[in-house]
């Protein structure tokens, strides 16, 4: 393949700008849409972060919003997120598998892509009552269950509870594991499977030394992805549960209502340090990701 | 009708008119009858001040509209409010934006859509709103009309916003999920409600969860000054069951999700119709053991683009109609006492309030002990009630 | 057993999947367009009061209209936008900045990092010194196209791997062409379905945002239903459904659009 590109100069340039240059101002469109509409917003949060509560600037407010109550809501947001995208992760897996291994017939795959891209947006007080409508108290299967003899609420069941939150993220967070490592699992299945049984191997050895390993990149990517979004998730929560021991509930308390409690620059401190988790949280991803895309073209 | 071309001939003949062509004639223009309105409109010849709103009238009428916002239909009767002040000043339009805003979202439109068209004319906020809108000079001081029947605890000292009704807290229930009502907050206890009392949001956050807590208080011995007996009280019905989690919205109220709602006297009537085509009935109680009085305050909002028709709204807030208007709602209105006086309430119009001897005990809380009763639920509701358990 | 295309296993874990996404839709739906209470729900009544007029009159209320337009002119300028600013510059990253193409693929990603209600506060910081920018109706486009960034971009750059990116760029160039004609004649109908899924994804994006629709105080189709699910909940939850199920479709068609493609390159 002959190529007329040098490493940092293109092909014939016309124009007077020296092609070093030219690279970079390609870039221009681009990094001004981030700069302008996502890190400019993202610096000014910061800037009201780095207030105290009397005004004066300085760490005040940043300090407070990780102690007491909202360092409890930090924990809890992020154990819980790590429950939900465990069980995305898992679950998702599950599905992607079988969506890989199903050929016939064959609407199968392009159905379920559907529906994932739909599914994975969801969120927010739709989803939380559509989930009311099925489970709730005044809920069609809930009603079923008591006619079957089985009183759901008897015990401490609530979709507003943990266990109950995780069965509705799930809604988005499964969809969203298959959007993301449909791909990556359909390689895994193939070709690989048959060349590692014609070299000796069972099933066993096969994920073990191959699929796993093969597979790792795209699933923790999954996974980060997973607990990014649950952890940003708001209006669903809102709407389900009075608990407030989730980050963005409480940032919505100083963005929103009737009665505003404490200072603005808490709030903006309670969403820097969410931004600084998301951060890390995507960092890991693109890591993991990459390392995943390794595998895809193979 | 016949009233409507009455009070064109006397502006005509009244004050010098600018662009009446201007305006698109037909009375009110909206087609949609509103079974309500009809009752309110025949009222107002007996309307205070009279003459004066004529030339804020035809002021207005050059502006052609009132923006509003954060005013839903079944909100004290917002609906009727709204249609009866159509039908009084026909050609002023009266658009609500964002029926469910929060006082909150009203302040950030007010500051947001500054110097824009659509920028809100008059807002209907919470004390605690009202009062930072005030600090932050975003109110047009106005003297209404009426002023003189407006107790002094309905309203800003320097006239930035007004009180145009009030209303007490209450406890709806939906008796066809739930046999019997419960009547106190001594009853929302019971063990057969497990799961289905519900706040209206979060009373750090929404006017009327607060003003449940702050009942909740009185009725378990705090007081103005003592919220913190209401937060015990909602700890207890936590840690029961009894306190569901469900966000009140207006379609569990619908599908019987949240079928025990504590929120304001006013909020039920408006919807009486929808509950019924529901199939839903359903049983107001006032609970005598804990009575809060909570208002929310209208005013004009400076420099928005439609001055003297916000000043008309307010007007019509604060007259007979509006009165009137408030009353068929369940909401009181402020000048109740003069309208008794007048002779126009009767018993059909009282049907929706809180009984007498309930309203003759309320008391309202002064900025400061709503700041500081902010205070201790910003420390204490999310460790002993919201995030327990 | 495996690999025969018909593993009953994963019929299975798919029958129940398809169960549990369709289940809360199926009574979402039910609330939406049967005027029954659940709890008199019975076999006998499983049928009745089942009526579109909850959603034809959704369909003539105030703004419905006005805002269903408003956000289809959003979805054609923002998609329009996207895909101007992210062809050019993955296709520039493809052939001059290889080694950065991971970088610019983190900076896609910035939209998870400043999720939603951090993107909104930045905006509440913001307010006072863009007012003007903000009264613009198209305010929300150079937003939605932030958001639909991280799929757009993707789908971009999966496809452009996959082509001979610089043998066909210089033997067009060598032909005579210039970039333009290179880049609509020559590499947008390779990318071609890369290009539609990224412009789908964005459509479904901008019909389906709302915290920043509000906080921007902006009439969209998604903040019109939230405001009239305050009115009418049944109609606006009919509305939602409807909307759901026209959006699955698009993606539906999406996918038979993508598929001849994909069959090609399916190892089976």
């Amino acid at each position: 393949m002959i190529s007329l590109k040098t490493e940092k100069g293109g092909t014939a340039s016309k124009g007077v700008v020296p092609p070093f240059l030219l690279n970079w101002l390609g870039l221009l469109p681009f990094a001004a849409l981030i700069f302008v509409f996502l890190v400019v917003p993202a610096i000014g949060v910061f800037i009201q972060a780095l207030h105290n509560s009397d005004g004066s600037v300085g760490f005040g407010s940043m300090r407070e919003a990780v102690t007491g109550q909202n360092f409890d809501a930090f924990v809890f947001s992020f154990g819980f997120s790590l429950g939900t995208a465990t069980v995305g992760t898992l679950f998702g897996l599950l599905v992607a598998y079988a969506i890989a291994v199903t050929s016939r017939p064959r609407w199968v795959r392009g159905v379920a892509m559907s529906f994932s891209g739909v599914t994975a947006n969801m969120g927010g007080v739709l989803l939380a009552f559509a989930f009311l409508s099925l489970l709730g108290r005044q809920g069609v299967l809930t009603k079923i269950f008591s006619a079957l003899g089985w009183d759901l609420y008897a015990g401490d069941f609530n979709l507003g509870n943990t266990v109950g939150l995780i069965v509705v993220y799930s809604y988005f967070n499964i969809p969203l594991m298959v959007l993301v490592s449909l791909a990556a699992v359909e390689n895994v299945k193939g070709t690989w499977r048959e060349a590692c049984s014609s070299l000796g191997g069972n099933a066993f050895t096969y994920w073990r030394r191959v699929g796993l390993p093969v597979l790792s990149p795209s699933i923790i990517s999954g996974f980060l992805l997973l607990f990014a979004n649950s952890f940003s998730a708001y209006a669903t929560a809102r709407a389900l549960t009075d608990n407030s021991k989730i980050v963005p509930l409480r940032i919505g308390f100083f963005l929103s209502g009737d009665i505003k409690t404490g200072t603005d620059s808490l709030g903006y401190a309670l969403a820097a340090w969410m931004i600084i988790v998301m951060a890390v949280c995507i960092a890991l991803y693109w890591i993991a990701r990459s390392r995943a895309e390794r595998w895809q073209r193979a | 009708m016949q009233l409507m071309s009455k009070q064109w001939k006397k502006a005509l003949a009244g004050v010098t008119v600018l662009g009446l062509s201007l305006t698109a004639c037909g009375g009110s223009e909206s087609s949609e009858e509103s079974d309500m309105s009809s009752e309110t409109t025949t009222a107002d010849a007996a309307s205070s001040s009279g003459a004066d709103l004529t030339a804020l009238y035809e002021e207005c009428k050059t502006e052609g509209k009132v923006n509003l916002i954060a005013l839903p239909d079944e909100w004290a009767n917002y609906k009727g409010i709204l249609q009866s002040f159509r039908d009084k000043y026909p050609g002023v339009e009266n658009p609500v934006a964002n029926p469910d805003a929060s006082s909150a979202d009203e302040m950030a439109a007010v500051e947001t859509l500054a110097g824009q068209p659509d920028m809100p004319d008059n807002v209907d906020v919470s004390p605690a709103i009202a009062q930072e809108m005030v600090d932050k000079g975003l109110f047009e001081p106005y003297v209404v009309t009426s002023d003189a029947e407006i107790p002094a605890g309905l309203k800003d000292a320097a006239n930035n916003w007004t009180a145009a009704y009030y209303g007490i807290m209450a406890i709806t229930t939906n008796t066809k999920i739930v046999s019997t009502a419960p009547m106190t907050f001594a009853d929302l206890k019971k063990p057969e409600y497990k799961g289905l009392v519900a706040l209206n949001g979060d009373p750090r956050e929404a006017g009327a969860a607060f003003a449940a807590v702050m009942a909740a208080s009185f009725a378990n011995g705090g007081s103005a000054d003592d919220i913190l007996p209401g937060i015990e009280y909602f700890a207890e019905l936590k840690s029961s069951g009894n306190l569901g989690s469900t966000d009140v919205t207006k379609e569990t109220v619908l599908s019987g999700e949240t079928p025990i709602a504590i929120d304001w006297s006013y909020n039920v009537p408006g919807l009486a119709g929808e509950l019924e085509a529901a199939g839903i009935t359903y049983e107001t109680h006032f609970p005598s053991d804990g009575i809060y009085g909570g208002f929310y305050g209208q005013g004009v909002v400076k420099n928005s683009p439609h001055q003297a028709c916000s000043k008309l709204w307010l007007e019509h807030l604060l007259s007979n109609e509006g009165a009137l208007g408030y009353l068929e709602g369940g909401a009181v209105p402020a000048r109740i006492e003069a309208l008794t006086k007048a002779g126009l309430v009767t018993d059909e119009v009282k049907k929706n309030l809180p009984p007498e001897e309930l309203l003759g005990q309320v008391k309202f809380l002064t900025p400061t002990q709503v700041a500081a009763a902010k205070k201790v639920l910003a420390e204490k509701w999310g460790p002993m009630v919201a995030d327990a358990g | 057993m495996r690999d025969n295309g018909r593993p009953v296993w994963a019929y299975f874990v798919l029958c129940i999947t398809g169960l549990f996404f369709l289940a809360p839709f199926l009574t979402m739906a039910r609330f939406a367009f049967q005027n029954v209470l659940v709890i008199d729900l019975g076999w006998s009544n499983l049928f009745e009061n089942w009526s579109f007029d909850k959603a034809t009159a959704a369909f003539g209320a105030t703004y419905f209209a006005e805002s269903l337009w408003y956000s289809l002119r959003l979805a054609v300028f923002t998609s329009v936008l996207s895909v101007a600013i992210i062809v050019p510059t993955a296709v520039f990253v493809h052939l001059r900045l290889k080694r950065l193409r991971t970088i610019i693929e983190f900076f896609t990603l910035l939209p998870y990092v400043i999720p939603a209600i951090g993107l909104v506060a930045g905006i509440v910081v913001l307010k006072p010194y863009i007012r003007g920018f903000i009264a613009s109706d198209y305010s929300l486009v150079p937003f939605y196209a932030v958001l639909s960034l991280p799929f757009t971009y993707r789908a971009l750059d999966s496809a452009l791997q996959s082509l001979p990116l610089e043998t066909l760029v210089s033997a067009s160039r060598s032909l005579g062409a210039t970039w333009t004609q290179t880049l609509f004649r020559v590499l947008l109908p390779n990318i071609k379905t890369a290009v539609i899924s990224g412009v789908f994804l964005t459509i479904a994006i901008v019909l389906g945002e709302y915290t920043i629709a509000d906080v921007l105080l902006k009439r969209t189709l998604p903040a019109f239903m939230v405001e009239y699910r305050g009115t009418d909940p049944r109609g606006g939850y009919a509305l939602a459904v409807l909307t759901l199920a026209l959006t699955t479709l698009l993606f539906v068609v999406l996918g038979l659009l993508t598929r001849s493609r994909h069959e090609k390159s399916r190892s089976s």
